[in-house]
């Protein structure tokens, strides 16, 4: 999150992302928020609700094959509805056994075929079960935190809507991907993946990668075009692989994606090349371009066991680069258990401790394509997002803590939780959580990364100024606080204007932040997830495809390299491009 | 003189509260049932005699020898008050005072001195008060401005542009912080039987008879009476005000 983007005085600083030239994307007529078991009003045939909140009502959106779509109004008091799902979560004193807390539609982790699951509350943690008519029952864990996992449905928020849906719902989700217009969630992280080559075979690489293509400029250009085409602007823009610095003409790539509607440009990389290619990497310092550093740990033993050989050269040979070349990196840690989970504190503390590094992002593995889908895992013993925000409490002596953290609703909530790090004067940080009250302010937490300059967040920022002014004597670190904001605001508005650019790159070095994204697999796969999904994949042929649908379905190796691919599925790479 | 409750229960603080108008306002308050502290900055005998006007009129207060340019002592100051008592929910910016300079002569002192106390001092207790106002939800704040910084009339320059500037003050900071549900007003007096109309030239003073449709000056309680019902729970949609009161000049 960039600080204080709000406001009069900060429309400067918004100018890249939000500005009044691009459209402005609508928010969607509803707030979703879960999905149940329901029958259609016409035909009463057994079907999955989409249960949204409008206008302080509880309506259930219902698309039955049969009779078309429909809605049913269940509740007219949403807050009290809510209260009384919430509810639900709440195990009864002495229960012994599974406490049934909703419903909805996984997948059977043998077949793949879409079946209903039972989520049920089981020691404080939470199992989907299932039972696969063709395959027999199955169980899953979905959660390690039932609290954490009942709470996440409170902070669900609106989404809002491309400018252009690419496809129009028939059959569906997760069948008309592209993305339709029952989506619940535009495209706040479109991820384009420009070559399947790669100079790694991790054992746990999620993608398929075939070693057929490197994408040309051309028809990358198309994709940009088309992605600006449906949102308008993109704060962000990741351009991944394969290995995207196996690409010839890779550089040619991040200039067409450097252009004044993408906000930033990140090149999503093992750090390979980078850490031993100076002239790459002074290019991507020259071109503003960020660097999402893949680094799942600091042993030879992890990355073997992770990446498939040692890389702890390769990785201190790139570190170092973008340290000294002073790059913007975002470092992505694949959590796994048993694997590298005791080495999460150390990489939280490698991340406060340099300024270049703005973003840490944890992805609790899964298992899925072509390595993640035969990895040796157990299902029922996994990592989820609550477990690795244990282990980040625990590891860093609660430096960060289990309660910095709150569901992210830009996506379902269930899917990445988030802490942001105000950066003090004397270089090390403090959690917003620590003075920023996010039950009041969930606003704050709406977007992914950058708060656009509407009304309620400016109303929402000023709230939190003022409420760490009049507390600064209970809040811990107050007063450093307060001149840190202060701070924030002088190096943002200088006396002499800054480019909008600028702007942007200065006030985004105010704070640091720490996401947990748990991409689904064919275990913990949940349909209510992929309703809100909001990390899209760019396609060829113009479609926008929600990340997990397209891995799990769409890409053919969910279950590992010889998965069947779903009958709607396409490869990204063997359709025409597109016009 | 009748009272009517108006400040039942509240804690007011008045910068310049040991003299003329200041004084004045804390007496009002202090009848309308609020306990008045005030600050002053340099006679402890004029305090003793604003304290002795307190308890006279059957309230109770305190005094407090701090500068409003005095940051930490103003901090302190507002930090006792909220021990103490557990809240501020009035305060008065009063303090100020009167020198009559042609521009022509003015030293860069007096201009400093002027736009310091009335001004900084606002800004400076403001914002030590503004905290505990802002945890409580709940506020009244009143500018004490002045005709001068309303009209076009002759007054020293460096006195028009200080209350001039406390009527932005007010309007910005009604905006800034209505959220909290603290009023910002300002009451803009005319000339006073007492106070910084003492100095004035008779022939000011007759100019501005001339123009009063009252034909008098004003009383100090008149201005205070105004200032204690702005401060009052019961003008709770004034705010960001600029109230004149000057017997329409």
């Amino acid at each position: 999150m960039t600080l204080v983007h709000h406001g009069e005085w900060y429309q400067r600083a918004m100018d890249c992302t939000s500005c009044n030239s691009t459209p402005t994307r609508p928010d969607r007529p509803h707030t979703f928020f879960a999905h149940e078991q329901a029958a259609c009003p016409s035909c009463a045939a057994p079907l999955e609700a989409r249960v949204v909140l409008r206008d302080g009502h509880v309506v259930q959106l219902i698309r039955c094959t049969a009779c078309g779509p429909q809605e049913r109004v269940v509740s007219h008091d949403a807050d009290a509805w809510v209260r009384s799902f919430l509810d639900r979560g709440v195990v009864p004193e002495g229960l012994v056994g599974d406490h049934l807390f909703k419903h909805t539609t996984s997948t059977c982790p043998r077949c793949l075929a879409l079946v209903a699951a039972q989520v049920v509350i089981r020691k404080d943690r939470v199992f989907f079960l299932k039972d696969c008519t063709r395959c027999g029952p199955s169980e899953a864990l979905v959660s390690e935190d039932a609290s954490y996992y009942v709470k996440a449905y409170s902070f669900a928020r609106a989404g809002t809507e491309p400018l252009i849906f690419r496809n129009t719902a028939e059959h569906g989700c997760p069948t008309d991907c592209g993305t339709c217009d029952d989506h619940e969630q535009h495209t706040c992280l479109p991820i384009v993946e420009v070559t399947d080559h790669c100079n790694l075979e991790c054992p746990i690489c999620i993608v398929d990668n075939q070693y057929s293509k490197h994408m040309e400029p051309r028809t990358f250009a198309k994709i940009v075009d088309g992605l600006v085409e449906a949102e308008g602007s993109c704060e962000s823009l990741a351009i991944s692989g394969g290995e995207p610095t196996s690409h010839p003409e890779i550089v040619e790539l991040l200039k067409i994606a450097n252009r004044p509607e993408i906000g930033r440009v990140v090149l999503i990389t093992n750090g390979i090349r980078l850490g031993k290619d100076r002239e790459l990497a002074q290019t991507i310092k020259d071109m503003g371009v960020y660097v999402g550093l893949q680094l799942d740990g600091f042993t030879a033993d992890v990355h073997t066991k992770i990446r498939g050989k040692d890389l702890v050269r390769e990785k201190d040979a790139a570190l170092a680069m973008l340290a000294e070349l002073d790059i913007p990196t975002q470092l992505i840690f694949v959590a796994t258990k048993g694997v590298n989970d005791h080495q999460i504190g150390q990489v939280v503390e490698l991340f406060l401790s340099g300024s270049h590094f703005l973003s840490l992002n944890f992805q609790p593995v899964a298992y899925t394509g072509h390595g993640g889908g035969t990895f040796d895992h157990d299902p029922n013993d996994r990592l989820t997002i609550p477990g690795v925000i244990k282990r980040i409490d625990e590891q860093t002596g609660g430096k960060v803590n289990y309660t910095d953290f709150f569901p992210l609703p830009c996506s379902h909530p269930q899917c990445v939780s988030l802490t942001y790090l105000l950066r003090l004067d004397d270089g090390t940080s403090v959690p917003f959580a620590r003075f920023v009250d996010f039950e009041k302010h969930a606003t704050l937490l709406r977007s992914s990364a950058t708060l656009p300059a509407t009304p309620e967040v400016e109303d929402a920022l000023a709230d939190v100024i003022h409420d760490v002014f009049a507390r600064q004597d209970e809040i811990e670190r107050g007063p450093e606080i307060l001149a840190a904001l202060r701070r924030s605001l002088d190096e943002m508005f200088p006396k002499r204007p800054l480019s909008s650019r600028d702007a942007f790159r200065v006030s985004e070095r105010q704070s640091k932040s720490i996401f947990l994204h748990h991409y689904m697999d064919r275990h913990d796969f949940d349909l209510e997830r992929l309703r809100k999904c909001c990390h899209h994949y760019p396609q060829i042929d113009g479609r926008i495809m929600p990340a997990c649908g397209f891995n799990m379905f769409h890409r053919g190796a969910a279950k590992g390299p010889d998965t069947p691919r779903a009958k709607f599925g396409r490869a990204p790479f063997s359709l025409p491009v597109i016009a | 003189m009748s009272t009517s409750g108006l400040c039942e229960g509240r804690v007011a603080l008045v910068t310049g509260g040991s003299r003329g108008l200041g004084r004045a306002i804390c007496v009002m308050l202090a009848r309308e049932g609020a306990f008045v502290a005030f600050n002053y900055a340099k006679s402890d005998a004029d305090a003793d005699v604003t304290l002795a006007a307190i308890a006279a009129a059957g309230g109770r207060g305190s005094a407090h020898k701090v500068s409003v340019l005095d940051k930490p002592g103003l901090a302190a100051l507002a930090k006792s008050l909220d021990t103490v008592h557990g809240k501020i929910d009035i305060l008065v910016n009063n303090a100020g005072f009167g020198q009559v300079v042609p521009l022509a002569l003015m030293e860069e002192s007096d201009w400093d001195d002027m736009l310091d106390t009335h001004v900084k001092g606002a800004f400076l207790t403001t914002q030590a008060v503004l905290r505990i106002m802002v945890r409580q939800r709940y506020g009244r704040i009143v500018n004490v401005g002045s005709l001068a910084g309303v009209k076009m009339m002759q007054a020293p320059v460096h006195y028009a542009t200080a209350k001039a500037a406390l009527k932005g003050f007010t309007e910005s900071l009604a905006k800034e912080i209505g959220r909290y549900g603290i009023t910002v007003n300002c009451v803009a007096p005319g000339i006073l039987d007492e106070g910084v109309s003492d100095h004035l030239p008779p022939g000011r003073k007759e100019e501005y008879l001339r123009h009063c449709a009252l034909r008098r000056v004003g009383r100090l309680e008149e201005a205070a009476t105004m200032i204690a019902f702005i401060a009052s729970e019961r003008a709770s949609y004034t705010n960001g005000a600029t109230l004149v009161v000057d017997g329409a000049v």
